[in-house]
Formats: structure tokens, sequence, C-alpha cells
């Protein structure tokens, strides 16, 4: 029963991280926490199999339509991949409530962001423009600039997914739009690559102490496996305001719940 | 520098990693309908086999690029992904974070 629920979750966390361009990394871990009893290090590692999951699966359709830069990618890993090794090893010492804490806040965090930019998130289809020749998507020609702030920010969006189990995307895509001047649609593309091997490199660390827990990232990978893809097909057809309005819902009732557990451990 | 694209070096990343995320899917799932099925050491080898491939999926897309950036002789990226291959390695290897 339980493995048919976590199959279930997965497909609605897939589908909400496909339509929204989150990632939906940020609502299964304290999903995993709060209602299938798993210690919050156990929900954030196995969560982090499905961020794998999800970052291999998107992003081998953008490098096929050449839209992933695989050189920035590979540059800021070098940032992202350490960041996440180190949090995810120091998670192994933070305490467990601290931990719920943190989730907690940014949980808050993330909802009042996406809230205050009018309920957009990451999204890059606007700036899409069809190419005349196949399923190449055109962009104009570029040259990343401003590394050392680009590699700042990659170590700050590594250290919080090896923290808290998610993909780091929202932190990723606009220090490289913004600030490095790559295109959004080229920035999302390569954010995507990016968090498998960020999601790996602490997932490794997690692995090994455990934390890591087969039976039930399996149901949850081939949920999140089925969701996302069922979730890319719906999303010209669905509109993104409503999604990012469900997912803003979802994550303040995941933050309160979440507090109102810690809080509950005192009393 | 980033504009350089190669389609071969695009495509042959694109195929490692769908072919992780694909067997990874599909022996999970198998775990999965064992785990519903008959919930014994079949299952509890599928899952356990599935989350390693998955593991293994960057590091193998990583060794990838690095053995692609040399053979073009792009020396500073193939050091690059040397690096962030490492890095994946402190982990698994190493054990870095072990009890």
């Amino acid at each position: 029963m339980t493995t048919l629920l976590l199959v279930v979750l997965g497909v609605f966390a897939g589908m909400v991280g496909a339509l929204s361009g989150t990632g939906g990394g940020i609502i299964l871990a304290p999903m995993l926490a709060l209602y299938f009893g798993l210690p919050i290090q156990q929900a954030i590692g196995t969560s982090l199999i499905a961020v794998i999951t999800t970052s291999a699966a998107s992003s081998s359709v953008h490098l096929q339509r050449h839209t992933a830069d695989i050189r920035l990618g590979m540059t800021l890993e070098l940032a992202t991949a350490l960041g996440a090794a180190v949090t995810a090893y120091l998670v192994g010492y933070i305490n467990r409530t601290a931990l719920e804490i943190l989730f907690a806040t940014f949980l808050l965090y993330g909802a009042f962001t996406i809230l205050r930019k009018g309920g957009k998130t990451e999204d890059a289809q606007d700036e899409i423009i069809p190419a005349p020749s196949g399923d190449e998507a055109a962009f104009p020609p570029y040259e990343p600039k401003r590394y050392p702030l680009g590699m700042a920010a990659s170590l700050v969006a590594g250290g919080l997914s090896g923290l808290l189990g998610i993909g780091g995307g929202p932190i990723k895509v606009p220090v490289m739009y913004l600030f490095m001047g790559v295109p959004l649609i080229v920035a999302t593309a390569t954010s995507n690559l990016m968090m498998g091997v960020t999601a790996a490199a602490s997932a490794f660390v997690y692995y090994r102490r455990g934390d890591i827990l087969p039976s039930v990232a399996a149901p949850l990978v081939v949920g999140v496996f089925v969701g996302s893809l069922t979730g890319a097909r719906l999303a010209p057809r669905v509109h993104h305001k409503w999604v990012a309005l469900l997912l803003v819902t979802i994550m303040l009732y995941l933050s309160v719940h979440m507090f109102a557990h810690i809080v509950g451990k005192f009393l | 520098m980033s504009e350089k694209r190669e389609p071969g070096f695009d495509r042959a990343l694109a195929l490692v990693l769908s072919i992780g995320a694909y067997a990874g899917f599909f022996v999970m799932a198998g775990g999965v309908v064992a785990h519903l099925l008959v919930d014994g050491i079949i299952a509890a080898r599928l899952e356990l086999a599935g989350v390693l491939i998955l593991l293994a999926t960057p590091v193998v897309r990583v060794f990838a690029a690095m053995i692609l950036f040399f053979r073009e002789r792009d020396r500073r990226y193939g050091w690059i992904s040397a690096g962030v291959l490492l890095i994946l390695l402190l982990g698994s290897v190493f054990g870095v974070g072990e009890r």
C-alpha cells in the first residue's frame, strides 16, 4: 500500500515539477518526512535520487536540442558539486530538529519568492523562438561573463542542494541569466544538466551513510518519471499561474505542518 | 567559446543520460512490481540496482565528457571535467562522510 502511495506521490511531484519548472524536489523531502515517517535525513537523501532522474531525463532532451551549454555547466559544476558534497557531509552532524527548522524556513521563503514574482517560476518557454529547421531552438550568440560570481552562486546552490535534497534551479537560473549574460533557455537547460551531477555529489555521501532507502526511492522514481513526462506533455495546455499557485499552496502547507511538527516535539 | 556546439558531443552525452534514466526507471519499475507481488530479496535487489544505476549516471556523463574534451584537445575543459569527477568520487570511492 505504501509503495503505491509513493508512486502516486512521485507522479504528483513529477507533474507539478514539470509544469512549474521547479523540479518538484522541494515538496518531495518534506512529504516523505511528514507523511511517510522518514527521518528528515533519509527523506532528503531519497529525494536526491528523484532529482537525478528528473535531471537525466530532461537534460537528455535539452542536449539533443543543443540548448544545454556543457562547457559552462561543467565549469559551474566544480562549485555546485563541491558545495553539495560538503553540506551533505555536514548533514551527518546536524541535529535533526535543526534540519527540519531549516527546511520549513526554506519552504516558506521559496513560497514567498514565487508569490512575489507574481506566480512566475523559472519559465523558459516564452523565450523559445521556433527555428525554421528541425526541432533546434534558436537563441542569440552569447559569451558567459562574470565567472567568479557564477561560481560563488553555484557554490551556494550546490550547498543548498546537498542540505535540502533539491535541484537549486531557482538560484542558478537567475544568476546565469541576469548576471552571466546567458539566454534564459540555455540557463534553464544548463541548470537542469548540472542538477544531476550536483545531486549525485551529495547522494553518494548520503548513500554511504545509509540515508538513501531503495525501497522508497524505487516507487518514487517510477512515479516521478511518469509524472514529469505527463507534465511536460500537458504543459502547453495548462495555465502556468494555476500550477504556481498550487505549488505555493503546497509549500506553505508543508512549511506550516513542519513547524507544527517541530513545536509538537517540545510540548 | 560557449557558442561552439558540437552536435556529436551533445548527442553522445544525451545518449548516456537517457540510457541511465531509462535503465534506472525500468529496473526500479521491476523492483516495484516484484515488491507488490512477492516482496522478497528480488525486489530489494532490483530497487538497489536502480538506485546504483541512477547514482552512476551523472558520473558516467562527466567521465564521457572528459574523454571527449581530451580527444578534441580541449585540455582546459578536460581538466575541469576531471576535477568534477574527482569531487564526485570523494563521496563514492573514498567514502567521505561514512560512519
